[in-house]
């Protein structure tokens, strides 16, 4: 039956083909509106490291000043990123499983080729630990290990869309690269890898931005006096030299650490307050204890990285949505009623009420679906314009869950639509439009 | 086969009531060939929905094949509708998009039956009606006469116990009518029962029994002194100037 009663639906959508056209697209432009607003929510606000976010905690203390805040919205936070002293006060200790302070910045890359010119390269400066902790793909190589870290070696890790641009693809691992004054020797290539959002750096709205090209030890950040690219927050005076700046009490690093177990978390959480403790005997750390281990989705949600844009443009995208349906359910009922007395045949036929429901409602799901694909057709676009708009490379995209979306949108578009001029269709009274056929 | 009890019918509108039947009463028994006559407004076609179960009643009995249908839900209803009950319509009522197979088709697949099975019927429903070649053919492709033709083949193809036909003549001319009759006659005595309606009194003539409705009620006929109720001579005249 199901499959007759599809038939139907066919052979109505196929018998006006304008009118059909014109329903498909108005689903489509909701659809495609809908799935591209819903895509970036998606981007926005997924989980990026699912199986270990629970696992992986930002590091907030509290070195802040009594006189001022560091954040004007919440007196009583500590400062999002932590100070070079710090930094290195606190990765001596052995409790996480994993630990990385890290900091973007943008040295001159010196590119061997005679045809290659010198450019600016967005640089990762981190630790050891920052591949295995956020399970970073690599293509050729690896990452390097704890001693090229304490030992300040001049390695790096390059992405792929790096080593395709200085070296044409092939692996890299074990040649030399020149940056600033120095050669820096390659030793892992990474497979394409764009967590979304980019969760370990969102300072800046750098949330959806591509993950840097090169990565180096946190330890060249000194050696290379490398100016931090992102935000740096600062109370105290201190001198111009760059030995001061480390020195100050400006906050500039992301911390980041992997902690597996409550008992792991708590150790180090001990530690931490008592590092602080430390320091307020050094006359730092004036406020009382502050210090957090913020979860991943937890610090996602403290740094607001879903743009307020986004929420509203997903609730407009659902509302045109919702708009295009309703308006479909009046041209539905003058289609379908305009179909009266072929209905009061097929009832008198045999057909029953719920038969003929099912039939009309079968026919706006089909279109729904013609318009939900059209709609994803759309959205790709869309997302690409979005892409180039905000130059995100190819992050907005649509992804199986994404797809799955846009057909469930397109159903429920369709049965929006459909149901109740399907419903007033299966309550006419056959005997009324026999006699008119 | 058809057993009615003081059946009324009342149309209401807001402000209107209109008894189309006032406690009508009225058996038909299996296999029988009844036509029913009656000025316009009498309540035959509302005898007609009644009968073919497309309308509800406000009061009596009804009883198809010894059922009482009063307290079917649709889907029974529809079920019963479809299993028991042929409907041949004046103008004819093929959907007009699909050709004659799949007109044919429409209360077979209702009825559930496999392809293998709805074909053979179909095949041989046209068959009966002499339209076997015009199977692929759209309704607009085809005479009056051949559509209602085809309307009667959809009306057999299930072989229901009972034809309903409704003025199933009246939009044809005097031969084609008289080929229909032919059909109609043919497919009762193959056992069918079939009640007709129509304003013709020739037509009428040629079932085993004819009912008169007039106001909603059977009256009762007597043409032995050779006259002819009122409404019968007003349809005459009627048909005669069309």
């Amino acid at each position: 039956m199901l499959s007759y009663q599809l038939k139907n639906a066919l052979n109505s959508i196929r018998n006006n083909p304008i009118l059909s056209g014109l329903l498909i697209c108005a689903i489509g432009l909701g659809v495609a509106m809908s799935t591209a607003s819903l895509t970036v929510y998606y981007i926005y606000s997924g989980d990026p490291i699912p199986h270990k976010s629970d696992r992986l905690f930002y590091v907030q203390l509290d070195n802040w000043e009594l006189s001022s805040s560091s954040n004007p919205q919440d007196e009583t936070a500590p400062p999002t990123q932590i100070t070079y002293r710090d930094l290195l006060g606190i990765m001596e200790s052995d409790i996480p499983t994993h630990q990385s302070g890290m900091v973007a910045t943008y040295p001159t890359v010196h590119p061997s080729g005679v045809d290659q010119r010198p450019f600016r390269a967005k640089t990762r400066m981190c630790y050891a630990d920052f591949f295995p902790m956020f399970e970073v793909p690599f293509r050729y190589g690896s990452g390097w290990d704890r001693r090229a870290d304490q030992n300040a070696e001049p390695v790096i890790v390059l992405d792929a869309k790096t080593n395709d641009k200085l070296f044409g693809g092939a692996n890299s691992v074990g040649r030399t690269l020149r940056i600033e004054d120095r050669e820096f020797s390659i030793v892992g290539v990474l497979d394409p890898w764009r967590p979304k959002p980019r969760f370990y750096d969102t300072f800046g709205r750098n949330a959806t931005r591509e993950p840097e090209g090169i990565f180096m030890p946190f330890a060249f950040v000194e050696r290379l006096e490398l100016d931090n690219m992102g935000s740096t927050i600062c109370f105290g005076d201190f001198d111009d030299e760059f030995a001061a700046f480390l020195q100050s009490e400006c906050s500039w690093i992301q911390m980041w650490v992997q902690l597996d177990d409550d008992r792991q978390r708590e150790a180090y959480h001990g530690f931490l307050n008592a590092y602080a403790q430390q320091q307020k005997k050094l006359g730092r750390f004036p406020r009382p204890l502050n210090n957090r281990l913020v979860p991943v989705m937890s610090w996602l949600r403290d740094q607001e990285v879903v743009p307020d844009e986004a929420k509203g443009v997903l609730l407009i995208s659902l509302l045109f949505l919702v708009v295009c349906s309703v308006n479909l359910i009046g041209i539905l009922l003058g289609k379908f009623l305009a179909r009266a007395p072929q209905v009061g045949v097929r009832r008198a036929l045999g057909a029953s009420r719920f038969s003929i429901f099912t039939q009309h409602l079968l026919e706006c799901e089909l279109l729904g679906v013609c318009g939900g694909l059209l709609g994803l057709g759309l959205s790709i676009a869309v997302l690409q314009f979005v892409n180039q708009s905000l130059d995100r490379g190819g992050l907005f995209a649509l992804d199986g869950m994404m797809i799955g979306a846009g057909v469930v949108l397109s159903l429920v578009a369709g049965a929006v639509a459909g149901i109740y001029p399907a419903w007033r269709i299966c309550r006419v009274a056959p005997a009324t439009y026999l006699k008119l056929q | 086969m058809i057993k009615l009890k003081n059946v009324q019918k009342i149309y209401r509108t807001e402000h209107v009531e209109t008894h189309a039947l006032g406690g009508l009463s009225l058996s038909i028994a299996a296999g029988e060939f009844v036509s029913v006559m009656g000025p316009s407004g009498s309540g035959k076609t509302t005898l007609l929905n009644i009968t073919g179960l497309l309308d509800t009643f406000d009061r009596g009995s009804y009883l198809l094949d010894g059922r009482d249908v009063s307290g079917l839900s649709d889907r029974q209803m529809s079920k019963l509708r479809n299993a028991m009950i042929g409907f041949i319509f004046q103008s004819f009522n093929l959907i007009p998009d699909i050709n004659v197979f799949d007109n044919i088709d429409v209360p077979l697949r209702y009825r559930g039956w496999k392809a293998k099975r709805r074909r053979e019927a179909i095949e041989e429903a046209l068959g009966l009606v002499g339209l076997t070649s015009r199977i692929k053919h759209l309704p607009s492709q085809l005479s009056g006469g051949q559509q209602q033709r085809v309307a009667v083949a959809r009306a057999l193809a299930g072989n229901p116990a009972l034809i309903l036909a409704d003025e199933p003549t009246g939009n044809l001319d005097s031969a084609m009518a008289m080929e229909i009759m032919d059909l109609l006659e043919r497919i009762n005595q193959l056992g069918t029962t079939l009640v007709m309606v129509t304003h013709d009194p020739e037509l009428a003539n040629r079932a085993q029994r004819q009912l008169h409705l007039l106001d909603g009620q059977l009256i009762d006929m007597d043409f032995s002194d050779g006259h002819k109720p009122l409404f019968v001579e007003e349809e005459a005249i009627s048909a005669a100037a069309e």
